[in-house]
């Protein structure tokens, strides 16, 4: 394209250094105006900054943990007009309309690139307008349909907007100058030509090909103007839906049923956001689509009736996990194998270690171990690695072996990624586990900090429990729980010992796993965690 | 092979078939709209909404003229010159014809004046021997004054597009029919100095308005006009040399009365029955209504009805709001009729506007509300206005405070009243409502008062029950 502009952060009301806490595109990717490209978070909200334009993303020079400031440049882009923007029916008719008058450059057609004279379209009956508004300064980089200036009529005010892009040369008028059609309203440069011809029949109406310029061969049902295949909407729920007009009609355009959206305004109202991320969810498969007859609901009860009651939004972090994990449970048949491994001698060999690399500046907790473990009883038993093809035809073995592990955190559970974890050794794997931790602690961990795992595991057992039944991070299809190792009575076939013991909650996809392989696993896990020599020698 | 074809006929240029005609063009669609009469615009434009708005316009300059004699400020007594008024009238209505005429041509909509029946589900024939080949049709057609069986013909009886022909008036009028717009004509009349009476069958006027509503106006009326007969059925008409002789049956009736004019609003019908939509397969009921779905479609997919015919009440807001979806599902769009509450008002003096839920609607359907009042009488505005007749009334769900619907009467109702049907649309509470800054003094002042009522928070009233929320 000709030139790049700059992409600018728009006006971020009071807020000023507000942090970059997720970066949504990266150099190259083609992005749609209004795509956010990444995404701020004050202390009220998160908010996406959009793309100015359609075009390229030449370069983004912010990272995540970066601060910024209205007006503050993030990157580069090459917008892209003449082939990329589908311009609307309606506004390459000629100008047309009371209220919604086109400038036309000077000559029969907009040319593609060079300096145009913006003049003020047919008014219709009037003449000496007033300019009540000038909304171009030249520098400016207007798009197609910008507004250049207001005129007033005694009828109507009315924007009369661009129908080429460019950069504003010059303007030519003031407010208060009177114009009539023909006026000189501004040079500008243009980039691009106007992309759409004249509305052609089928643009509008994908049924009807071509304008019939004789009678159609009596067909005795047209086809309809739009399929007819929307999902069925619950049309009495929809019509109490809390939603405003704007919403319904965006509903409506997507095809939502409003009754199955739960707001996230006050007192549950559904907005725009809401609907959006209903269809997010449903295309992304984190939410079953509402079957027919769709789940049963759980009862709604106003507690305020029973006692005094406080209510406080979900975070960020719960609004997302909490769709995904309900998707794994309904989704993913799962089952728990529970085992006991004997950690004795780890534990005590673990405590022998834990000085050493204490210097190092590493904590060896017991995690960096088990992770150990995992990775060569993954290696053995190849399926828990694995995922459930989108079709369901197949298993997708992965050769890599990328650990998730469950992170407590104030805004609630994360999940960071030990990349080839299998290339590790335990001191390795403890310094990672160590620095994930603390990003996940500050919400500072990168997008591909949190993606790719194969396996997770869940440790609670630096707080306590002796067994639970944790949720697959679906698409992986087992996930390992660990709860507090204890002082147990073990009998050796002669005599009880006191031997300390791992309590091992391994949940896992049935589909996938069956139960023999889920408890050969584990025994092979405990095995592995009883005779950690072998830990130790497996040196990555 | 047809004269013509279009991507989209729409048969009918009120303000449902030129709404619709100027969306679906402003979507890219080719469109032919054809109109009967020689003007666009329809009842509305021409007889209807606009022309009887100026007559009712001068009727209230004349009455407030006259109010303002009571507080000292004294006029003489008006000099009518209902020809002047009346091409005054026909001005207003000319530049807003004359208006729809320009925006068709820049949209390029081709108008065709002639009468279009169906011919198939694809073609129409004009009464010109035209005729229209088309992909979709919106049928617009609206409706018609419905007159009483067996009347005389004879130009003193008239339906509501002659009572706009004021010149010249008669000297006693009767209106038969207490609807809105027996009302509304009957209030131009009164003002120009005609002695009105009105006959209504039922056993009150604007049947199914909630009652409160008409109290202020009936008790205006009942001063001014002759007499206001309900219970009361008009048995026979006699053309007579002094005028129309008209007989009634009804308790508080005469027998008989002489007037000089008789218009006769007694309801309108819907010309669905008028088009031989059944050659197109189109279903319509034996009230000349078509069925339609969300989308405005009727049984034939690829033809749309909209406004007066399309059942519901027959309003040009709710025609054009119509329009729209028909337009824009025709283009290809996902659109749908999911609007909540249509408004409706009465224009006389006090104006009557209703939105949303009604008491009597409430009640028929078991739904638990709540009302809060606030008289008039106690906004400054109103008292300034020297009117403190009117009041602003809400319902709310007793539950959450959820606003369900509202009325006003007084001056200006017609206008005040798009708020509360914009806190119906939004789910709008009454705290939203109370809380949010109205100016002062102002009759939308009361609104914000009547939410505060409900919401135990108001302070320009004294309510003894006033609670805690």
């Amino acid at each position: 394209m000709a030139y790049n502009i700059d992409i600018v952060i728009p006006d971020l009301g009071d807020f000023a250094d507000v942090e970059v806490i997720e970066i949504l595109v990266k150099a190259g990717d083609r992005v749609a105006r209004e795509d956010g490209l990444i995404t701020l978070e004050t202390d009220k909200a998160a908010m996406d900054v959009p793309a100015p334009e359609n075009g390229v993303i030449e370069s983004l020079t912010v990272q995540i943990g970066d601060t910024v400031s209205s007006g503050d440049v993030i990157g580069k882009m090459s917008p892209e007009i003449s082939d990329t923007v589908v311009i609307k029916p309606a506004i390459a008719v000629p100008p047309t309309g009371e209220t919604t008058v086109m400038a036309t450059p000077v000559g029969e057609k907009p040319k593609s690139r060079g300096k145009q004279t913006l003049v003020v379209p047919d008014l219709g009956d009037f003449e000496d307008v007033e300019i009540i508004e000038v909304h171009v300064s030249p520098g400016d980089v207007i798009q197609i349909e910008d507004p250049i200036v207001t005129l007033e009529t005694d009828k109507a005010a009315m924007d009369v907007p661009a129908v080429v892009a460019g950069r504003i040369d010059s303007v030519l008028v003031n407010t208060g100058d009177t114009v009539s059609e023909g006026s000189s309203l501004a040079i500008i440069d243009a980039v691009a030509t106007e992309a759409a011809p004249q509305p052609t029949a089928a643009k509008a109406q994908p049924s009807a090909s071509a304008r019939p310029k004789t009678a159609p061969a009596p067909v005795t049902q047209a086809p309809p103007a739009t399929a007819a295949s929307l999902p069925a909407i619950d049309e009495a729920g929809f019509a109490r839906a809390h939603a405003s007009p704007s919403v319904r009609k965006l509903a409506r355009e997507l095809g939502v049923d409003l009754v199955q959206v739960t707001g996230s305004g006050l007192k549950t109202r559904i907005v725009h956001d809401d609907v959006k991320a209903f269809v997010k969810a449903i295309l992304t498969g984190q939410t079953a689509a509402p079957a027919a007859g769709g789940l049963p609901k759980t009862p709604s009860i106003d507690f305020s009736k029973f006692g005094e009651i406080d209510v406080q939004p979900l975070t960020r972090i719960q609004k997302i996990a909490g769709p995904r994990l309900q998707a794994s449970w309904v989704n993913l048949p799962h089952v728990t194998q529970h085992d006991l491994a004997d950690i004795t001698k780890l534990e005590a060999h673990r405590q022998k270690l834990k000085g050493l690399a204490k210097k190092r500046g590493i904590r060896l907790t017991p995690l960096a171990f088990i992770m150990k473990a995992c990775i060569l009883a993954l290696k053995e038993y190849p399926k828990v690695n694995s995922s459930l093809a989108d079709d369901g035809e197949s298993l997708v073995f992965k050769k890599y072996y990328h650990l998730g592990f469950a992170a407590d955190t104030e805004q609630g559970l994360v999940v960071p990624v030990i990349h080839d974890a299998d290339q590790k050794n335990v001191y390795e794997l403890a310094t990672e586990l160590g620095e994930l931790s603390a990003l996940a602690r500050d919400s500072k961990l990168k997008a591909p900090q949190l993606q790719g795992a194969s396996f997770t595991i869940s440790s609670l057992g630096g707080i306590g429990g002796t067994s639970f039944t944790p949720i697959i991070n679906a698409p992986e299809v087992a996930i390992l729980g660990v709860s507090r190792s204890s002082m147990r009575p073990i009998w050796t076939g002669e005599k009880f010992v006191a031997r300390l013991m791992l309590p091992l909650s391994f949940s896992y996809d049935h589909r996938v796993v069956d139960g023999a392989y889920a408890v050969r696993f584990t025994t092979y896990l405990s095995k592995l965690l009883t005779d950690f020599d072998s830990l130790l020698k497996a040196k990555k | 092979m047809a004269t013509h074809s279009a991507q989209l006929v729409i048969i009918g240029s009120g303000p449902g078939g030129y709404t619709a005609a100027f969306r679906a063009a402003d979507l890219g669609v080719d469109v032919v709209l054809v109109e009967r009469w020689p003007v666009l615009g329809g009842i509305c434009l021409n007889v209807g909404c606009i022309p009887s708005k100026a007559l009712l316009h001068a009727a209230k300059v004349i009455d407030d003229a006259e109010a303002m004699a009571e507080h000292g400020v004294m006029f003489g007594k008006p000099k009518i010159d209902a020809r002047k008024l009346r091409d005054w009238k026909n001005q207003v209505v000319d530049r807003l014809t004359g208006g729809i005429m320009q925006l068709a041509e820049q949209r390029k909509v081709r108008v065709i004046n002639a009468v279009a029946k169906f011919e198939s589900a694809n073609l129409l024939q004009l009464n010109n021997g035209e005729t229209i080949a088309f992909e979709t049709c919106i049928i617009a057609a609206g409706s018609q004054p419905v007159m009483l069986p067996g009347m005389p013909d004879d130009p003193r009886i008239v339906d509501s597009t002659g009572a706009l022909e004021i010149d010249p008036l008669p000297k006693r009028l009767l209106v038969v029919g207490g609807g809105i717009i027996g009302l509304e004509l009957a209030c131009v009349y009164a003002a120009l100095g005609v002695e009105v009476s009105v006959v209504e069958l039922m056993d009150s006027l604007m049947p199914g308005t909630d009652s409160d509503l008409l109290r202020p106006f009936q008790k205006i009326i009942k001063k001014r006009y002759e007499s206001i007969m309900v219970s009361t059925k008009v048995t026979g008409m006699r053309a007579t040399v002094p005028g129309i002789e008209v007989s009634f049956e009804g308790k508080n009736a005469p027998a008989t009365g002489v007037y000089d004019r008789v218009l006769v609003a007694i309801g309108r019908r819907a010309n669905g029955d008028q088009l031989d939509a059944d050659k197109a397969g189109v279903k319509v009921s034996q009230h000349g209504i078509i069925a339609v779905d969300k989308q405005m479609r009727t049984n034939v997919s690829h033809i749309f009805a909209i406004g007066d015919l399309a059942g519901g009440p027959m309003l040009a807001h709710k025609a054009s709001h119509e329009a729209k979806v028909a337009a824009e599902v025709v283009a290809g769009e996902k659109s749908y009729f999911d609007a909540r509450s249509i408004p409706s008002v009465a224009y006389m003096d006090p104006e009557i506007a209703w939105v949303g839920l009604t008491e009597i609607e409430a009640k028929e359907k078991g739904v638990e509300y709540e009302k809060t009042r606030f008289p008039w009488a106690a906004s400054g505005r109103a008292l300034s206005l020297g009117r403190d007749e009117g009041f602003t009334k809400l319902l709310f769900d007793k539950k959450t405070g959820r606003v369900l619907g509202g009325a006003i009467v007084g001056p200006g109702a017609g206008d005040l009243i798009a708020e509360i049907g914009l806190a119906v649309e939004m789910g709008a509470d009454a705290a939203d409502i109370a809380l949010t800054i109205h100016p002062h003094p102002t009759l939308s002042e009361t609104i914000a008062f009547a939410a505060e009522a409900f919401e135990g928070t108001l302070t320009d009233l004294y309510m003894p029950k006033t609670r805690k929320r």
